[in-house]
């Protein structure tokens, strides 16, 4: 199979499976209890959005990692691609759990710790671009790029683990909770984990995508500096 | 070379920047002016009788914090942007290694942000009629948080010292980098004013102690990079 056709293959299968995704999710898994009418079931949107995110900047800090040790251009291209997917995702993350917090407590925006998290995960990658837009150079860019991006890695648990459990938090408890289980029905948690692979799927799609442009700017910057 | 001759040149570089410090006095009057101008206008405006008792202990300590952040943002950047301006930092790279220039500025802002805490703090607690049950506390809660936020503040400013706009730059990146230290920072120091045990506070100061402990092992491994990118 040609790599064209691999990845024809690959986006047909992508969307075939999260037409079932969105099947399962609004047929197939039941009504969960103790939410208003059926605002439960953006958990299979919402959660793999806030997972994607979370993969996408765990991407982004093994390619810059990759970068501060090889200086290869592709690996700063792969790190900015992973950031700004992991960006995109984290503001539908946020959109998502706006309109979950809207159905249930009445309003978009309630101060409560989880979204402030996502919204300070939100500055400090939109940080990263303004530093990468700030200087000139490409190496240096890279690299001091990297160095951040890694900077802002290491406070991500703290955003993500710590801070929501400082405060009072009116999210609901996160899929494995801390008590260490899953208390889900067995169908909702089989969209949900079909969901998660479906998101990641998507991820996958449009960062080789994103990979693939750098690469071709790459190789024409190459070739006019030779 | 031996850890010793790292800490000699550490210590070197320190007291460089402290004598350069003393000669200009540049971070300390805006660190200084920063923090007190921030304060009075504080306390003008709503000083110790305008804040409800249920909510003193929660917003004073919110306050504090965000004098004391903001003041530091305020100068804690010019440890590197002004070797940068001055051409000096091409000599530095010469004259010292990465590890021990870091070490040296970071011993600069720690001891910036103490001399500022020490200034401020008990001023802030008179002129807003702020009482600590848990003084001990709070004054540990103020060592961890000084260093945790020297440590952000000396990587951050060593990487937007290389980039063009470096003043608003390091707003934009340590802002959001300093924020989970901050919030932990002022739930502690709630804490610390309403209860006088350890074990109250001791939550808030293992979050601090850990952020501050992964950001000084990342900086570790990242300042050679960033010194010589």
């Amino acid at each position: 199979m040609t790599d064209k056709a691999a990845i024809g293959f690959w986006h047909w299968l992508v969307g075939a499976w999260m037409l079932l995704v969105i099947y399962g999710a609004f047929f197939y898994a039941p009504t969960a209890q103790g939410f208003v009418g059926e605002s439960a079931r953006i958990v299979f949107f919402h959660v793999p959005l806030a997972w994607v995110a979370v993969l996408a900047f765990c991407v982004n800090l093994w390619t810059s990692l990759r970068y501060l040790a090889r200086r290869d251009p592709l690996d700063d291209a792969r790190a900015a691609a992973a950031a700004r997917l992991g960006l995109v995702f984290s503001v539908l993350a946020t959109v998502t759990g706006s309109l979950f917090a809207k159905v249930m407590w009445g309003e978009f925006w309630n101060w409560d710790p989880r979204q402030i998290s996502i919204v300070i995960l939100l500055l400090v990658y939109a940080a990263y671009f303004a530093l990468r837009e700030a200087i000139a150079d490409e190496e240096r860019r890279g690299g001091l790029a990297a160095a951040y991006a890694t900077l802002a890695f290491v406070t991500m648990p703290f955003l993500v683990f710590v801070v929501p459990r400082i405060y009072f938090s009116l999210h609901p408890d996160t899929l494995i909770n801390v008590r260490g289980s899953i208390d889900m029905d067995s169908r909702m948690l089989q969209v949900l984990l079909a969901a998660l692979v479906g998101f990641t799927g998507i991820f996958v799609w449009l960062y080789t995508l994103e990979v693939r442009l750098a690469r071709v700017l790459i190789e024409r910057q190459q070739r006019e500096e030779s | 070379m031996s850890a010793s001759s790292l800490a000699t040149e550490a210590l070197a570089v320190f007291a460089k920047e402290l004598r350069s410090e003393l000669r200009s006095r540049v971070a300390v009057n805006s660190i200084g002016l920063f923090g007190l101008t921030t304060l009075v206008a504080v306390a003008y405006q709503i000083g110790p009788y305008q804040i409800h008792e249920q909510d003193r202990p929660h917003l004073l300590a919110a306050m504090l914090w965000i004098i004391l952040f903001f003041a530091a943002l305020s100068g804690l950047q010019r440890v590197f942007v002004k070797e940068e301006d001055a051409h000096t930092a091409k000599t530095l790279r010469l004259a010292a290694r990465p590890l021990a220039v870091w070490a040296g500025k970071l011993l600069f802002n720690v001891a910036l942000l103490a001399a500022l805490q020490a200034f401020l703090v008990p001023l802030y607690g008179v002129l807003m009629g702020m009482q600590v049950r848990g003084v001990v506390p709070l004054i540990a809660l103020l060592a961890a948080g000084c260093v945790a936020m020297a440590l952000t503040a000396t990587i951050v400013a060593a990487i937007i010292a290389r980039a063009s706009g470096s003043g608003t730059l390091f707003a934009i990146l340590a802002v959001p980098l300093m924020l989970p230290l901050l919030v932990m920072l002022i739930a502690g120091t709630r804490v610390a004013m309403t209860s006088p045990r350890w074990s109250d506070v001791l939550p808030a100061l293992q979050g601090v102690g850990a952020l501050a402990g992964v950001t000084l092992v990342a900086s570790v491994y990242l300042f050679p990079v960033v010194w010589h990118d």
